[in-house]
């Protein structure tokens, strides 16, 4: 399927992070450009596919967004099993969101996939008045376990796009030929979105 | 060697049962052109009665029916029944695409040469006033849709069946009139089922009636259509002697056989007729290739938007707008034909039940007399909204059955102090005291996030400030002190948000809530115990009443029905529309038929989808996302109806396959509730 010249990357992302963190939103904004300000609850799972232009290559993410409650904590290895990368959320004006995200990056650096590209996202940026957690100590804890860290806004559409563009281009180059899929876009610095689809 | 005998053979051996199911509807496929020329044997059959003007109605509405004519042959010694309609009455019509669908859908009613062996009881209604009809009730205790007798003459109909076989009149009702009825109820499955020679192994006796002679001669005839009687039984039951088997497992195994035939038979009539019909060749074609439902027509509308992804994504997208090419090719058949399952239907869905009606449950002091026929109502037809308010206390079990008027208003007021002071438990905790409480304050926490999205899209729930919302968080963490061990669970807003709106007082639906989450808690239970459980179940329900299905999930590892999760979870709340979701939830709440109904419509959706689920090789990933997207495409009235049906015809095998104790059964063991294997919220 895929044509000389062109790389097609199929790659399995995970959302990970506290209840109400904002995983739902990040996904819903990044394939349907939409945002809902009570965007209700995940039960179980939901998946997503969207696929991003990324210089020379073309990476469709096949999209996991999970339950955020510590009780479904029993079925997200069955999500980030095999995932390539992983989207870690916090809230940043919920000191105990970025804790409960510390300790999905220890899961993931023991049980998860070990070339995983993962991201810290302090979601909810444009609440800069209620902001509990530091933009400085997310990015040292971030340098720290080797993971790149953004703010973004759900609501804002600030920087969501660019994490997954960030994550698209970090991702290993060279990749299994067994599944090649996707369509191929026209090469672009721009991320370009192609394929929405979203789960309620 | 004929299809009849190996499928039989077949399925005696319980270990390859997944295997033959896949042979036998192989074989039918091949046999189709066979058959049809048996059928047409079966013609030269002696004709032992024929009453023209016996008519159907599709509908609840009298003036849609279908006529047609209603005949009793007589083969090698079985009497069979068949009721044809008539070819004429649409040729007149214009060939519009409605005319023509509803031809289809004319034909979708036809009965060809049932034989008696198969009918398990006639039920006759002879009203002083208006048109009599009669019940045909097969062996595997669905039914075919009424059948009336628009010139009379039912009496005369079952006088002369009961020339032909064994009719005994029904000792609990009058107008019910058993066919081939012996002595224990196993002997008379076992002779609707024809295994004479497996009956010393069930029973350990023999005890036909003397005068059962006819009926005996009925037992050994299982033919479909002229097949030699003596010498396919004893190819199909000469190796059964020396195995040994679980008789009651064979029996319902052989009752969805013996379904998936009749509604066989009522395909191969069709398509004869279609294609005896030169102004339907294109109706024929589709009929063939299996009607494309409404229903799937949407699904595969969504799949079109949602996915533009080019040749490679969904090859059988085409087949499914293109009536020339079968879209069945890979998919293998439906053990139950389920597409054709409206043909056999339980009962129509009633109107919702009416206060005054409701009313007439009740005595003098206000118990409700008979509490099986109110559920009975209610799982027919459901409740008017109005009166929910009234009746979901009973359903759920927070007002007993047998409590007058009296009895229930002091109930509330003792529950309503009981409120007040749990309530308060956490009401009074200081900001200084919750400074010190870090369990409360998260799950406080969690409660707040979950109120405000819970259905806010919803009237009753939308805008700023909303006291509803209010009532939901006091409630939700008045009920975390409650079931202190349980606590609060994402998914609990969405069972209480209903009952919220139905009952609108606080305390009252507290206690309705309570009272639902002693059988729905275990849903939420750390250990996710109550959620393996049923989803367990389910794959053991699909195993029975979709093996090839089951057989695609196993080989696709999809056999843990993760994709199912949501569903389960919260009871479809996330699928349906908020009254649907209130429609259907007072029904599973009935707990009539069976407690767990819910996992039926599990069953009948994935059945609904099946073709599409295994055309196009969905892995998990892809059927979880296809599953999630159906929410909102779901019609709930034939779900349920399928689900009915489903349930009926897994019968006893269908309930062994759930485990005793699972949600929402009450919990077996009355010691520990919710075991606390962490200490996590």
């Amino acid at each position: 399927m895929a044509s000389a010249g062109n790389k097609n990357i199929n790659a399995k992302l995970v959302l990970l992070g506290d209840v109400g963190a904002g995983k739902s939103s990040l996904v819903l904004r990044f394939v349907k450009d939409q945002f809902v300000e009570f965007q209700e609850s995940t039960i179980g799972a939901a998946f997503f596919s969207q696929t991003l232009a990324v210089n020379d290559a073309t990476v469709k993410f096949e999209i996991w967004d999970t339950a955020g409650q510590e009780r479904y904590h029993s079925l997200a290895p069955m999500y980030y099993r095999g995932a390539a990368a992983a989207i870690i959320v916090f809230d940043i004006t919920n000191q105990a969101s970025f804790e409960r995200a510390k300790k999905w990056v220890q899961e993931l650096q023991a049980q998860g996939n070990p070339n995983m590209v993962m991201a810290l996202a302090g979601n909810k940026a444009d609440l800069l008045d209620a902001r509990k957690v530091s933009a400085e100590e997310a990015e040292q804890y971030a340098q720290e376990n080797s993971l790149f860290f953004m703010e973004t806004s759900a609501k804002t559409a600030t920087n969501v796009k660019d994490i997954f563009y960030e994550i698209a281009k970090r991702l290993p180059r060279v990749q299994p030929a067994e599944n090649p899929t996707g369509m191929v876009l026209p090469n672009g610095p721009a991320a370009t979105a192609v394929n929405s689809s979203c789960c309620a | 060697m004929s299809m009849e005998a190996s499928e039989l053979q077949d399925l005696s051996d319980d270990a390859d049962y997944a295997a033959s199911q896949l042979q036998g509807s192989a074989s039918m496929m091949r046999c189709d052109s066979e058959k049809r020329s048996l059928s047409s044997e079966h013609e030269g059959a002696e004709l032992i009665y024929l009453k023209d003007n016996v008519a159907i109605h599709p509908t609840q509405f009298a003036s849609e029916r279908i006529s047609g004519r209603l005949k009793l042959t007589k083969q090698d010694s079985v009497l069979f029944l068949s009721w044809i309609p008539y070819k004429g009455q649409t040729s007149n019509a214009k060939l519009s695409e409605k005319v023509s669908l509803s031809f289809l859908d004319r034909s979708l009613y036809t009965i060809t040469a049932v034989p008696f062996t198969e009918v398990r009881s006639i039920r006759r209604h002879t009203p002083a006033l208006g048109w009599q009809y009669v019940i045909v009730v097969l062996s595997s205790g669905l039914a075919f849709p009424p059948l009336y007798f628009y010139n009379g003459g039912v009496r005369e109909f079952l006088a002369i069946v009961k020339q032909h076989v064994f009719l005994a009149r029904s000792a609990e009702d009058a107008n019910v009139f058993l066919v081939n009825d012996f002595q224990s109820p196993l002997q008379r499955t076992l002779s609707s089922l024809e295994l004479p020679s497996s009956l010393p192994v069930a029973s350990g006796q023999s005890t036909y009636p003397s005068d059962g002679g006819s009926s005996n001669d009925n037992n050994q005839g299982r033919t479909s259509a002229g097949v030699d009687n003596r010498v396919s039984r004893f190819s199909q039951y000469g190796p059964r002697k020396h195995k040994n088997h679980d008789p009651t497992r064979d029996l319902s195994i052989h009752l969805l056989e013996k379904f998936s035939l009749v509604t066989k038979f009522a395909r191969e009539t069709t398509t004869q007729l279609f294609s005896e019909n030169n102004g339907f060749g294109s109706v024929d074609k589709r009929w063939n290739n299996q009607p494309v439902h409404n229903y799937d027509e949407k699904l595969s509308n969504i799949a079109e938007e949602k996915d533009h992804e080019g040749p490679h994504s969904y090859p059988e997208k085409d087949h499914l707008n293109d009536e020339e090419i079968p879209i069945t090719v890979d998919v293998p058949a439906d053990p139950l034909e389920f597409n054709k399952l409206s043909l056999v239907w339980g009962k129509p869905r009633q109107p919702p039940m009416g206060s005054k009606e409701f009313t007439a449950f009740l005595d003098s002091e206000g118990r409700v007399v008979e509490s099986k026929a109110l559920r009975e109502r209610v799982f027919y037809g459901g409740i008017e909204h109005q009166l929910r308010r009234e009746v979901w206390p009973f359903l759920l079990g927070y007002y007993a059955y047998d409590s007058t008027y009296a009895e229930r208003e002091y109930l509330r007021a003792v529950k309503r102090m009981e409120y007040a002071t749990l309530k308060q438990q956490w009401q009074s905790i200081s900001p200084e005291q919750a400074k010190r409480f870090t369990k409360y304050r998260e799950r406080k926490g969690l409660i707040d996030k979950d109120v405000v999205r819970t259905d806010r899209a919803f009237e009753y729930y939308e805008g700023d400030d909303n006291l509803n919302v209010n009532s939901m968080r006091d409630i939700l963490l008045t009920y975390s002190f409650y079931n202190f061990d349980l606590g609060y669970c994402q998914g609990m807003s969405d069972y209480l948000s209903p009952i919220l709106f139905v009952m609108g007082d606080e305390s009252e639906t507290f206690w309705c809530f309570v009272a639902l989450m002693e059988r729905l808690g275990p849903n939420f239970n750390r250990d996710q115990n109550g959620m393996h459980t049923q989803l367990f179940a389910l794959s053991k329900l699909v195993e029975l009443l979709d093996s090839p299905l089951h057989n695609y999930f196993k080989q696709n590892d999809c056999l843990n029905y993760f994709f199912c999760f949501r569903w389960i979870l919260i009871q479809f709340k996330r699928e349906f529309e908020y009254e649907k979701t209130m429609q259907l939830w007072e029904v599973l709440w009935t707990q009539y038929l069976t407690e767990h109904l819910h996992l039926y419509v599990c069953v009948a959706i994935l059945k609904r989808c099946r073709s599409k689920i295994m055309g196009e090789q969905m892995d998990f990933d892809t059927l979880l996302k296809f599953i999630n997207e159906l929410s909102g495409h779901i019609d709930l009235d034939s779900t349920v109806r399928d689900a009915e049906a489903l349930c009926i015809c897994a019968g006893e095998n269908g309930a062994a396959s759930i485990p005793p104790g699972t949600p929402p059964s009450l919990p077996l063991d009355e010691g520990i509730l919710y075991p606390q294997d962490d200490d996590v919220l």
